[in-house]
């Protein structure tokens, strides 16, 4: 094979769309040839640079087109939470079965009347107020968990309910950083998101640190793993830290958060990361990582490999 | 037929896809909600990265997903679903893409009394603010960086994101833009071709 088949087949051995034979041919000339091999580090590089130019996605945009989305099949109504069928949706079902004709739907519907009556009584009478301030700004949402009819006619349920309030506060606050502590590991990602943009700043106090290194470690979102490593920074020269960053860095499944951590990384130099940059080296398959290690450990002058 | 037909394609679909896809094909909203949330995000992505504009990414989302929507009872199994939803992604955002060519114009540079700034950048170098000099050089390596993509025909704009961001195989990816193999590969040499031109002599 010749140089000039060899370069026009580079970009496709690049991405490992050559075939078996392909491979063999262009392996064996880039051993040989200095300027073919060159050639492909050059492809290398530029594939590296386009690695940086990786767009996030903006904070909740995901969120928002999915609400959208919903909406839009839904006939363009706003999107409703779902959740479980309330005691208002029981109540109405029981009604309608009323008319219907069950006579015994009578029973269950003044149960359940009775029982709205008792809750609503509760609710009210100041008993189990919020240890925060601000007033209840939205709806109380219930997800019925289990539902029991005694022989006596009466219903039991067992229920969760939720009210959703509207808090203000600074950052600042110890409230405000509990419950921003308790977003970090919201089912929602972007809940999480926003929750551990706003822990930045906060890195040196040890709950939020916790948080942070569980998000950079475990957390299924990119961004939010992306979102904890940039609030993580002021503290990646702490030994904990990057113990963790080591970890991720080996175990992450996405470059561009290998790629950051990296840059975490160069906060502290010692021969621990040097160990761990040449490991990465050995089993790194994305060029713009491998590119970025190699550099970082080119400027500690250290080997690329281990011998 | 059908099934070797998916198989071929090396990206078929996993049982519990299956069974949401057939679930929302019965009227199942819960079951279509889960299917659009397990492909959405690379959807949205590569719509992003494309587009480089978060209106015209969400515009992209919310048209394919609504066509999923109304036609997804006319999905017969004979591609994975992973292809049948690309090339409605794929289609609409290459019709982004010429419509903007015909304009000449970039959706993420605006101009400003300062220049023209890109609005990206402020999503991506967060990161890059505390080191003026990695900023400024990756500054430049933008800036090529688009002028090497702005050279580039939709199509070819197309295949290198679906190569190299969203890491599909070229087979898929011919499969998905309605051409076989060797047209995607060859378009993939020409966009490497014009990359290298502009970057060649920075990187």
């Amino acid at each position: 094979m010749n140089c000039d088949s060899v370069l026009r087949l580079i970009p496709l051995y690049f991405y490992g769309e050559v075939t078996p034979e392909e491979e063999d041919q262009v392996d064996q000339h880039l051993h040989e040839c200095a300027a073919c091999a060159a050639e492909l580090e050059q492809q290398r590089a530029i594939a590296g640079a386009f690695d940086q130019r990786r767009v996030s996605l903006p904070p909740l945009l995901l969120e928002e087109c999915r609400d959208d989305l919903m909406a839009a099949i839904a006939g363009g109504a706003p999107r409703q939470v779902k959740l479980g069928k309330g005691p208002w949706t029981l109540f109405l079902e029981a009604l309608s079965s009323t008319f219907s004709g069950s006579g015994r739907a009578w029973q269950v519907t003044a149960a359940l009347l009775l029982f709205m009556l008792g809750y609503a009584a509760a609710r009210y009478s100041g008993q189990g107020a919020p240890q925060i301030a601000a007033a209840p700004s939205g709806d109380m949402h219930y997800n019925v968990r289990a539902v029991n009819a005694g022989a006596d006619g009466n219903v039991r349920l067992t229920l969760d309910e939720t009210r959703r309030r509207e808090i203000t506060g600074r950052v600042e606050d110890s409230n405000i950083q509990q419950l921003l502590l308790a977003g970090s590991r919201d089912e929602d990602a972007a809940v999480r998101l926003g929750s551990v943009g706003l822990l930045k700043g906060r890195v040196e106090q040890p709950q939020v640190l916790d948080s942070l290194l569980n998000a950079v470690s475990t957390d299924i979102n990119d961004g939010v793993r992306l979102r904890a490593l940039d609030a993580l920074k002021p503290m990646a020269g702490d030994a904990r830290v990057a113990k963790t960053l080591s970890q991720v860095l080996l175990s992450d499944v996405n470059p561009a958060v290998r790629m950051q951590v990296i840059d975490l990384m160069v906060a502290r130099r010692d021969d621990s990361m040097v160990g761990v940059l040449q490991n990465l080296m050995q089993r790194e398959d994305n060029n713009g990582v491998r590119l970025k290690a190699s550099k970082v450990l080119k400027d500690w002058n250290a080997s690329i490999g281990t011998f | 037929m059908a099934q070797d037909a998916a198989r071929a394609t090396g990206a078929r679909v996993s049982p519990q896809v299956d069974t949401l896809i057939r679930a929302a094909q019965r009227g199942d909203q819960d079951a279509f909600e889960q299917l659009v949330r397990t492909y959405d995000q690379s959807v949205l992505r590569l719509a992003m990265n494309l587009l480089r504009s978060p209106e015209d990414a969400r515009d992209v989302y919310q048209e394919a997903f609504l066509r999923v929507y109304r036609n997804l009872h006319s999905f017969r199994f004979d591609c994975s679903f992973h292809t049948w939803l690309y090339r409605i992604v794929t289609n609409i955002c290459l019709d982004q893409l010429r419509k903007r060519k015909v304009r000449k114009e970039e959706a993420s540079v605006v101009e400003t009394s300062d220049g023209p700034i890109d609005r990206m950048e402020t999503y991506e170098e967060e990161a890059a603010a505390a080191d003026p000099e990695r900023s400024m050089w990756n500054r430049e390596l933008k800036q090529r960086i688009e002028s090497a993509l702005v050279g580039l025909t939709p199509r070819e704009r197309m295949v290198f994101e679906l190569r190299h961001y969203q890491g599909l195989r070229l087979r898929n990816i011919g499969e998905m833009l309605g051409t076989t193999e060797e047209a995607a590969k060859n378009c993939l040499f020409r966009a490497t071709q014009k990359m290298r031109g502009v970057l060649g002599d920075f990187v």
